[in-house]
């Protein structure tokens, strides 16, 4: 047993020591960062980060070239190939399930918390192939890689709000980049997506912080979703950021009274042993800040109101757990304090009929501060807005200067969604709801999904406030279910028949009349006895 | 056959070819004179087969109860997999549910405000980590303001978006008596326990929404407003700061007494609006097989532990008859259901969630010595929304047209619509009938009878129908102004006393000044009464026809009430009889504002709360209709 990873150790050695582009070094970092929420969940973020020194992304001019050779140890080959393939300068998948709620968990470690799947990636331009033949490319590359639906964000769903999603590390300045943006709201999450996932890892599942990675546990959690960032840093690299975020409730059954957790109640497995490659490896507890609790095994540092365990040093296998003396009280929890965010997010969409509809966003401002956000759309073309309807109210009241800066990309009926983006100032301590008519579009028959009485997810709104600093979180709304007018496909051949049998008799009648002669006939009254 | 055709030729092609190949020129000449002979006897025979249609069409009603007639009910979408279901609801449960009852008593011994009701529900959601929430409102009424506060509670489901929702209702004021009843504190108690034992599966696929409406209709109502952002005037809410999911299903609980022997389906909505039939199919096959508590129709026991009192003038032999019993009880499920359609009153809190295309109905304990509780209601309750969370789209398989005349048997609208809609086709050639007689006469003067009929002659007269439309509409109008008065403060309030009578008066007598501004008829110009009768049955039977796929009672109703009085309508030259006979009339159309005060506010109060259309249909198109035909019969002279 002691040989095995020494074995192992050995054979990456080995072919670390193959020759190989320029012999680029890799990084491996993996940390995982666990949060006990106010109201008794527990927040978890994992996040395995792959460095590699001194690559850049590919070129776009040289795609049709024969490529250089792509050796790694460390960093994933089955991502690296498709990054390569297609020139993506920075791409950032987020395969998520549930409703991020921002007043009770604050704002999550990684932003992309939008439900369903949400892929964006900047890509250079100048090639022989144009940017869209390779975002198309892209999409079917990452769905097969990661087995979700991903294709479905073609160009009905593909827009390119560039102030929203800025880069996160650099751009090669050689071309002028662009960014392609797409969400599939009704997209899951679940087992057949976290074992491609752990592919990507140095050491799978089998060693280190991913060994928590335990399906059965991770999908039954009250949110999930895991991610794929591929950032470049000028001086650094090409980094591969692989995230699964979670948030557990020890709460759930209303029979637990205590919100205690341990590795072995909320994944249902323990850290067996350190993944040997890793540089680093940490696991990091937010520690609260009032009230009594235990924690053990005891940290190997403390920082910045944190428990450091580095999973090399501390004895396994490694159970963290925690502990509070007392029972949890809901009602002290969900009255007393204020949300964990200073904005609250509200979207509906009221549906009147099944042609139109009535869209409201409301945006609380906690701060004592008026805050400018950005407010960003990206609507398939099904819900078309009525710009002209557009009203801000504060407090019931119209403001007519909280909306500026418009920038509306129409939607084009079966092709391209809508882009709306806006800023929006909101007065301290008070909300601004932003309510605008919306129209439903009348499908053709064929377009309509096999479950067609569902109705259609509308992917999130965004909204990003406008701080001095940089970086500044984007915020997801909640999804909308949206009712189109839809046949009755349970028998499409009554319908047909009857429709056909209508029409005809309409024309044939009318056609009748239009090519028949009047004369008079006379009849003697005894011949119709 | 002619006697100058050939004789027939003996094989069957050339008597193909014979019949093919008949000179042409005599083609337009026979069919013509088919088509006379076929006119001829139509019209000969129209007044039987206007007497067939009729009979035929109550007969049909007679016989909706019929076994014969009927079908037994069945799962259409397979997505509710019934079988399936094995609900988890424990003693535990029923133990905290029992609790809450105790709190709850407290409270109303304790006389406790509405405002503190509610707080101390959404208190105890809270407690359970649920989003809890109260809401105000105020419902201004035209004799009286009603305010209350509502407690409500959302679970946000695991691992879901949150686009969707049930929910799960109980009113603080139960439905005995329709709204006069106990208060449904076991149901509020039991709504408790299951949020906290349903919040603790991750398995649900829509959020779990817990509403406590207080009142009994009020309430909900203003819950169902500000949940879908419906204006109503005269109700003013509150928002709902815990905004959820589209709600596709919904139940309501009814569980008033301390035990049930029976649940009782309650599934009629405002304007006679029904679920999707899987729903209530569904919740009666897991009560019954699952839950192992039997169902029946609204609070009607069956026969076995009800036995039926049956009107002393039906033969021995009927009623000893088995088959007669299953007739009688199906009937009686029948009469109740027309009772709430027809009059477009919900038949519980689950009626105003139909308006915004949510499939409910209510769950009603039926109270009795045993031998069922909490346990049993908990596990009905989880195993009918686990059959609504399997659901991957809106119900939509299953009939939205429906008739149950049991639990288990129902009507599909092939088999109740043609009752009305035969007096409907029978009017409709009464009306056609009158409206010839109207333009047309048999002139026999200076003729013998020897000449026979081929020698008399039609003459035609004037149909002069403007003033008679002028008539209806002004009696439509009349009808307009009419309900203006009825739904006013004053009249409501003193609906009991002597203002009833003068109204009835005012509204019966006013038509008859129409006697005093006709005219003297020249010979040339039809009868008055003649087109205004042919006009008014024309009128009321596609009214008829069209209300019957929307609210089939209500036209059922209007059949019943409507055929045959309006059909033999002005028969009488004499002006003793006319004038009878109008009053007759006159009571049949507004009798209701004589002799059903109650009924009258009930009505109202629905129009009011929840935009039942009967009060305004009853004042504008029902008695309208009838006093143009007591018009019809004064005119005829």
């Amino acid at each position: 047993m002691v040989l095995l990873p020494r074995l192992y150790l050995a054979l990456i050695v080995l072919g670390a020591s193959i020759p190989c582009r320029a012999g680029l070094s890799e990084y491996f970092n993996e940390k995982l960062t666990l949060t006990p929420l106010r109201d008794g969940k527990v927040a978890s973020t994992f996040s395995f980060s792959t460095l590699l020194k001194g690559g850049s992304p590919r070129d776009p001019s040289q795609l049709g070239e024969d490529d250089e050779s792509q050796h790694y140890t460390l960093f994933p080959l089955g991502l690296g190939q498709i990054l390569r393939e297609y020139g993506v300068a920075e791409l950032h998948l987020s395969l998520n399930a549930g409703k991020w709620n921002y007043d009770r968990w604050g704002y999550p470690l990684e932003p992309g918390v939008g439900t369903g799947a949400e892929l964006w990636a900047w890509l250079g331009d100048g090639g022989v192939r144009s940017v869209d033949d390779r975002w198309k490319g892209l999409r079917s590359a990452l769905a097969g890689l990661f087995c979700s639906s991903l294709s479905r964000l073609d160009e009905h769903r593909t827009t390119s709000p560039a102030e929203t999603f800025k880069p996160e590390g650099s751009l090669p300045e050689t071309s002028h980049h662009q960014l392609r943006h797409a969400s599939l709201p009704s997209e899951n999450v679940c087992t057949e997506n976290l074992t491609p996932f752990l592919k990507l890892l140095p050491c799978k599942g089998l060693s280190g912080i991913a060994t928590l990675l335990n399906p059965h546990k991770l999908f039954d959690a009250n949110w999930h979703g895991l991610g794929v960032h591929v950032l470049w840093h000028k001086d650094e690299g090409v980094e591969v950021r692989l995230t699964f975020q979670g948030i557990f409730d020890p709460l759930r059954s209303a029979y637990v009274r205590k919100q205690d957790w341990s590795f072995e109640s909320l994944f249902a497995r323990k850290i067996e042993k350190a993944c040997p490659v890793a540089n680093s490896s940490e696991i990091l507890v937010t520690l609260p800040q009032t009230g009594e609790y235990s924690i053990s095994p005891e940290p190997t540092s403390i920082r910045n109101s944190m428990a450091v365990y580095d999973t090399k040093l501390v004895q396994k296998p490694l159970n963290l757990a925690m502990s509070w003396p007392h029972d949890f009280d809901h009602l002290a929890a969900s009255s007393t304090r204020e949300p964990l965010t200073s904005l609250s997010l509200q979207r509906t969409l009221r549906e009147s009929s099944q042609l139109d509809g009535h869209l409201t966003v409301s945006l609380t401002n906690h701060k004592d501060t008026s805050t400018d956000v950005l407010y960003l759309e990206t609507m398939p073309w099904i819900v078309q807005f009525y710009l002209h309807t557009l009203v801000a109210t504060v407090e019931g009241r119209v403001k007519v200067d909280a909306v500026s800066n418009i920038s509306y990309i129409p939607a084009i009926p079966h092709s391209r969604p809508t882009t709306f983006q806006a800023v929006l100032s909101i007065p301290p301590n008070s909300t601004l709801q932003l309510t605008m008519d919306v129209s439903k579009a009348f499908l053709r028959y064929t377009e309509h999904p096999p479950d067609a009485q569902r109705g259609w997810d509308l992917p999130p709104a965004i909204i990003m406030p406008l701080d001095d600093k940089l970086n500044s979180p984007r915020l997801y709304t909640p999804n909308i279910l949206v009712d189109l007018a839809t046949p009755d496909f349970s028998m499409p051949y009554n319908v047909i028949i009857f429709t056909c049998t209508v029409i005809s008799f309409i024309f044939g009648s009318i056609f009748n009349l239009m090519t028949r002669k009047f004369v008079i006939v006379q009849m003697d009254p005894k011949e119709s006895k | 056959m002619d006697p100058t055709d050939p004789p027939a030729p003996k094989s069957l092609l050339a008597r193909l070819k014979a019949r093919f190949n008949k000179p042409k020129s005599d083609t337009t000449r026979s069919r013509l004179r088919r088509v006379l002979i076929i006119e001829e006897r139509l019209s000969k025979w129209l007044p039987y087969i206007k007497f067939l249609l009729f009979t035929v069409g109550f007969l049909w009603v007679l016989a909706l109860p019929l076994a014969e007639l009927g079908k037994e009910t069945y799962i259409d979408e397979n997505a509710l997999s019934p079988g399936h279901i094995r609900p988890q609801f424990a003693w535990a449960d029923v133990h905290s549910a029992d609790r809450w009852l105790d709190q709850l008593e407290k409270l109303r011994d304790s006389n406790a405000t509405s405002e503190k009701r509610a707080e101390f529900i959404s208190d105890e959601f809270r407690k359970l980590g649920l989003l809890g929430a109260t809401q105000k409102y105020t419902l201004t009424l035209v004799n009286e303001t009603r305010s209350g506060v509502n407690a409500y509670a959302v679970s946000p489901s695991p691992r879901i978006s949150g686009t969707e929702a049930m929910v799960i209702s109980a009113s603080w004021i139960g439905r005995k008596g329709e709204g006069n009843g106990d208060l449904n504190l076991r149901g509020v108690a039991i709504l408790l326990a299951l949020a906290k034992y349903l919040k603790g599966s991750s398995s649900w696929a829509k959020d779990l929404v817990f509403v406590v409406s207080d009142g009994y209709l009020d309430g909900m109502q203003a819950w169902l407003n500000a949940y879908h952002g419906t204006e109503q005037k005269n109700l003013k809410v509150e928002s709902l700061p815990h905004p959820s999911g589209v709600i596709w299903n919904a139940l309501s609980i009814d569980y008033a007494c301390h035990s049930f022997s029976h649940l009782g389906i309650f599934h009629e909505g405002v304007n006679g609006r029904l679920p999707n039939q899987d729903l209530i199919n569904s919740f009666e096959r897991l009560s019954r097989w699952t839950g192992g508590v039997p169902v029946v129709m609204y609070d009607h026991l069956g026969s076995q532990l009800e036995p039926p009192v049956y009107p002393s003038w039906i033969p021995k032999f009927i009623r000893q008859n088995k088959r007669f019993e299953s007739y009688w009880q199906h009937g009686r499920n029948t009469v109740r259901h027309i009772g709430y359609q027809a009059r477009g009153r919900p038949s519980g809190i689950h009626g105003l969630f139909h308006r915004h295309r949510i499939d409910a109905f209510t769950m009603y304990a039926i109270c009795a010595q045993g031998p069922h509780g909490f346990y049993a209601m908990g596990r009905v309750v989880e195993a009918t929304l686990t059959a609504m969370n399997n659901l991957l789209e809106r119900l939509h398989a299953s009939f939205f047209f429906y008739l149950l005349t049991g639990p288990y048997t129902f009507l599909k609208i092939s088999s109740y619509l043609p009752s009305p809609v035969l007096i409907s086709v029978a009017m409709m050639i009464q009306g056609l009938t009158t409206w010839s007689q109207a333009g047309w006469v048999l002139d026999v003067s200076g003729k013998t009878a020897i000449t026979g009929p081929a020698a008399s002659k039609w003459i035609t007269r004037r149909r002069d129908v403007l003033p008679v439309a002028m008539t209806m509409f002004f009696t439509h109008v009349w009808g307009l102004a009419l309900f203006a008065i009825v739904s006013t403060s004053w009249y409501i309030k003193n609906i009991q006393q002597a203002v009833s009578l003068p109204v009835f008066v005012l509204f019966a007598s006013l038509p008859l000044s129409i006697l005093a501004i006709t005219r003297k008829q020249s010979p040339g110009e039809a009868p008055v009464g003649l087109v205004l009768k042919a006009l008014n049955v024309c009128f009321a039977s596609p009214i008829i026809s069209i209300t019957s796929v929307l609210n089939f009672s209500l036209a059922l109703s209007f059949a019943m009430l409507l055929g045959i009085p309006l059909s033999i309508s002005a028969w009488s030259r004499r002006l003793p009889v006319r004038i009878a006979s109008y009053s007759i009339y006159a009571l049949l159309a507004l009798g209701w504002v004589l002799f059903l005060p109650e009924e009258t506010k009930t009505a109202l109060w629905h129009w009011e709360i929840a935009s039942a259309w009967f009060a305004p249909v009853v004042c504008v198109v029902y008695a309208p209709l009838v006093l143009q035909a007591g018009i019809a019969t004064l005119l005829t002279r």
